[in-house]
């Protein structure tokens, strides 16, 4: 039986209003209004649950204000899911009226159906300069049209070539003492190729087999937390068959967002589901984020060469708040010889990237993000290590738009960075 | 609302910080109290945000004209009703006001705007040496000018006062429109009345408060916890009882009661036997030399009435533990029922073992579950009633506790709100305690101020 709309209602009432959510909402420090923090969407979402308010315009845009950083439901002292309020709010918005033509379009056509995916991107390659054009310094590349993104955005280009089309399906290693499956993601595999790079140099380093199963598909969170569920099921259901398939000793992921899908929420999405809730549990269990896995390989500090630079990290929200990875890229950074680690004031504050959120609400995403710019150039580092492409994505976006020198990269980028000092050293 | 008053609030405080929405505007029916307001009749007609002293003003000024309620409203965190939206209204929040004007070392005072985070204030005094005492369980997020509104309390009350013993000088804005101030920046003043105490705790219903001027003290050099657990409840009430009259005065003394224990130790696992009758956690400070010798003098106070348990925290990591009980205390409680009424009658110290007792009984009178968790040391007990709101049977016992719990207190020589206010959720019980002598005394105050009854009506005297 999937859940009702109204069943949330016994979630919606342990919310007492404290207002505790006012000190960590990222979204209401800009805004201010009632109607923009934690304790106010609850109240609304109740509204419409009590059929005190419709499913108006109105409702509609105060769920759209809601970047999913987790803040809130950490911090709720009655513990109140949030997050998970607002994405059955906006389920019942696409249920009543609907996707709009354009997400639409994406969720169902694109993202779901890798073969479409892949060659949009394929051509979306080719064809980007029309649309877009190069940002300052030749970073990145701006909207030259209104497309729904606020031209001042400042986008990654896609790869000309995407990873997972560089790479055979498996990566040997000799004498292999663990073989894993690489759930990539989209930005991995289409934007950040030199993540993904990363992740394979650094895992065959430590004699890590890495398998890539050529047939996943995006893992759907961007089209569930938008609320079309039935596109998030089917393209559940299609990775768990494909990294069902593999002989694996666990998954790994290089994105928070993504691992936490695999982890969780495809077994929640699914626990009705008589053939595919325990098939979830199953791959939930083998997940592992990058720096969860790196850690727990011995030896993997041996043979780092010198990297004399300063660094500082910026924890995304899905990967501390979801899949409760802290302490590991910290530890990884910090036995890197020669890196100078500054803590950032608020490391685990949401960089305002949201996904989607960013493109819809730019303006407000970017104000949100000059605090996490702020923090980062406090701590005078030269590079900002973060788990995550959006946030490396967002915050690039920011810096680039404040004129911040600092490189921003993936913390398997810094690792590969370090093994490849030793390699010129020698 | 007519549109010409929304041309004219737009005018004051700019299109920014104004709204009008059916959803923005339901989100001000609420604050962190039980009193319910009804889309129909309660919902506000705008909400505003101004941005300085001046733009109060004329807010008001214009309320005051055309005689339209306006009920002020900081971080809305309050828990008795007093910021919640009473139908075509405005709303006045001030949380744009929220800059620390001055921090004055070489008179111990701070002067900040109203909207300047509590646990913000502390910070920045503490970070040079300086200590401004009030505790709320808010005061991560509530302002200041709330806290003075409400005349907050908190766990330090028992060896630091409240937030009025703190307030010595303020500037308001009068229903009628007109700025005053009132105290100043010395410890010593009595020219003319003491409006600033008069204002402190007013809820909104004599002024709107704009900047405060509050006195600090130095921050005490150390700090000592200990937790000890008792298995009769009123073993650690005689306790605290015997702790005060002994002349110690920690700066926190706090009560657990077993349902508060049995589900703190599932929830957090802090290592609480849960067959205890209650546990008390005591915090001094001071001198880090007095310290370990008032810890000895309570620890045989403890030992003497029975404690069966007691744990002195070496390290500030095992203080922090033993806190993390007291910490996970609400939520621990809120996984047994959705709903959570948290009490807050208070009565002299040494009334609280009979206090207790009188609430125990009360809960199997009406067959609820009644948590209690104090601060035990100044006699303000939060009486915890765990139900379902959705349940309006049980509603309706829970409805005839709470009154019983007020007859209690009042026997006992004790007070409705200890710290959380009258608001619009205990105004009918106000006459009890004051009579309808000291009820119209407070009325012509209110009306001499506020000729129109503009500033937030139904607080302290009811619809």
């Amino acid at each position: 039986m999937e859940r009702t709309f109204e069943s949330w209602e016994k979630e919606v009432i342990r919310c007492i209003r404290c207002g505790a959510c006012q000190n960590v909402c990222p979204v209401f420090k800009e805004l201010q209004a009632e109607s923009t923090v934690a304790r106010g969407r609850v109240k609304l979402i109740r509204g419409v649950i009590t059929k005190d308010l419709d499913i108006t315009e109105g409702f509609i845009n105060k769920m759209s204000l809601c970047l999913m950083c987790k803040a809130c439901v950490v911090n709720c002292p009655s513990g109140v899911k949030v997050d998970k309020l607002v994405e059955a709010a906006r389920k019942e918005i696409a249920e009543q009226k609907g996707l709009s033509a354009l997400k639409k379009l994406i969720f169902r056509l694109v993202l779901k159906n890798r073969w479409v995916f892949n060659s949009g991107m394929k051509a979306g390659s080719l064809l980007q300069g029309l649309v877009f054009r190069k940002g300052p310094q030749g970073q990145g590349m701006l909207p030259r049209m209104s497309l729904g993104i606020d031209k001042r955005r400042l986008l990654a280009p896609l790869a000309p070539k995407s990873f997972r089309s560089l790479y055979p399906d498996v990566i040997k290693v000799p004498d292999a003492k663990l073989r894993v499956a690489f759930f990539t993601g989209c930005m991995i595999n289409y934007i950040y190729t030199d993540t993904g790079k990363a992740v394979i140099n650094v895992l065959k380093r430590n004699g890590v087999e890495v398998v890539i199963p050529a047939l996943q598909n995006c893992c759907g969170t961007p089209v569930r937390i938008n609320g079309d569920y039935e596109a998030a099921k089917q393209m559940a259901k299609a990775n768990i068959d494909v990294l069902l398939k593999e002989k694996v000793d666990g998954i790994v992921v290089a994105c928070g967002t993504c691992g936490l899908a695999l982890k969780e929420e495809y077994a929640e999405l699914l626990e009705d589901d008589p053939i595919y809730a325990e098939k979830a549990k199953q791959i939930g269990a083998m997940v592992k984020d990058f720096t969860e896995l790196v850690v727990s390989l011995a030896g993997f500090e041996d043979k780092l060469g010198n990297l004399p630079i300063k660094v500082t990290y910026h924890d995304p929200c899905h990967l501390v708040r979801g899949l409760k990875v802290k302490a590991q890229p910290r530890q990884i950074i910090q036995c890197i010889p020669g890196v100078v680690f500054t803590e950032m004031k608020n490391s685990d504050t949401c960089c305002g990237s949201g996904g989607s959120f960013s493109l819809a609400h730019y303006e407000l995403s970017t104000k949100i993000n000059d605090h996490k710019v702020a923090d980062i150039k406090q701590t005078g580092a030269e590079v900002l290590v973060t788990g995550c492409s959006a946030c490396r994505m967002h915050i690039a976006d920011g810096l680039n738009r404040q004129n911040v020198q600092v490189k921003v990269m993936h913390t398997a980028q810094l690792l590969e960075m370090a093994y490849e000092a030793t390699d010129h050293s020698r | 609302m007519k549109p010409e008053i929304i041309q004219k609030l737009t005018e004051i405080v700019g299109q920014d910080y104004i709204y009008t929405t059916l959803e923005d505007l339901y989100c001000y029916t609420y604050d962190a109290s039980f009193v319910k307001a009804d889309i129909k009749n309660d919902l506000a007609g705008v909400a505003v945000y101004p941005g300085n002293t001046a733009e109060v003003a004329q807010i008001l000024k214009l309320a005051n004209l055309e005689k339209i309620p306006v009920v002020p409203r900081g971080a809305g965190s309050n828990v008795s009703g007093g910021t919640i939206s009473i139908g075509d209204c405005i709303v006045l929040v001030l949380k744009r006001m929220n800059k620390i004007l001055e921090l004055d070392q070489k008179n111990l005072i701070a002067v900040v705007e109203t909207g300047v985070i509590t646990g913000q204030l502390q910070s920045e005094v503490e970070r040079v040496g300086l200590f401004y005492p009030p505790d709320p369980a808010s005061q991560a997020f509530s302002t200041m000018g709330g806290n003075v509104a409400e005349c907050a309390g908190g766990p330090r009350g028992v060896k630091y006062g409240v937030t009025r013993d703190y307030v010595i000088g303020l500037e308001v804005v009068l229903p009628t429109g007109e700025v005053i101030n009132t105290g100043g920046r010395t410890i010593k003043n009595v020219t003319g009345y003491d409006m600033t105490k008069l204002f402190t705790g007013s809820e909104g219903t004599l002024c709107v408060i704009t900047k405060i001027i509050v006195k600090l003290i130095p921050l005490p050099e150390a700090k000592s916890t200990m937790m000890a657990v008792f298995s009769e409840i009123e073993q650690a009430c005689e306790t605290v009882s015997e702790i005060i009259a002994g002349g110690l005065v920690p700066c926190s003394l706090e009560l657990l009661d077993n349902i508060y224990i049995k589900n703190i130790e599932e929830y957090a696992q802090v290592g609480l036997p849960t067959e205890a009758g209650a546990v008390l956690l005591i915090e001094v400070d001071g001198d880090a030399e007095i310290l370990a010798k008032q810890i000895a003098k309570i620890e045989q106070i403890c030992r003497r009435l029975g404690a069966v348990q007691i744990r002195i925290a070496k390290t500030k990591e095992e203080a922090e533990e033993l806190w993390r009980a007291r910490r996970s205390a609400f939520a621990a409680v809120s996984r047994v029922k959705p709903t959570i009424i948290g009490e807050d009658a208070t009565v002299p110290r040494s009334s609280i073992p009979i206090a207790v007792r009188r609430i125990q009984e009360i809960a199997a009178k009406y067959n609820l579950i009644i948590a209690i968790l104090g601060h035990a040391g100044d006699g303000n007990l939060h009486a915890t009633i765990l139900t379902d709101e959705m349940d309006q049977e049980e509603a309706a016992r829970v409805e005839k506790a709470i009154d019983e719990i007020f007859v209690v207190t009042l026997e006992l020589g004790g007070s409705l709100s200890g710290e959380h206010g009258i608001g619009r959720a205990k105004s009918k019980f106000i006459t009890r305690q004051i009579g309808e002598v000291g009820l119209e005394v407070q009325h012509r105050i209110k009306l001499a101020l506020d000729p129109n009854n503009i500033l937030n009506p139904g607080v302290m005297f009811g619809a």
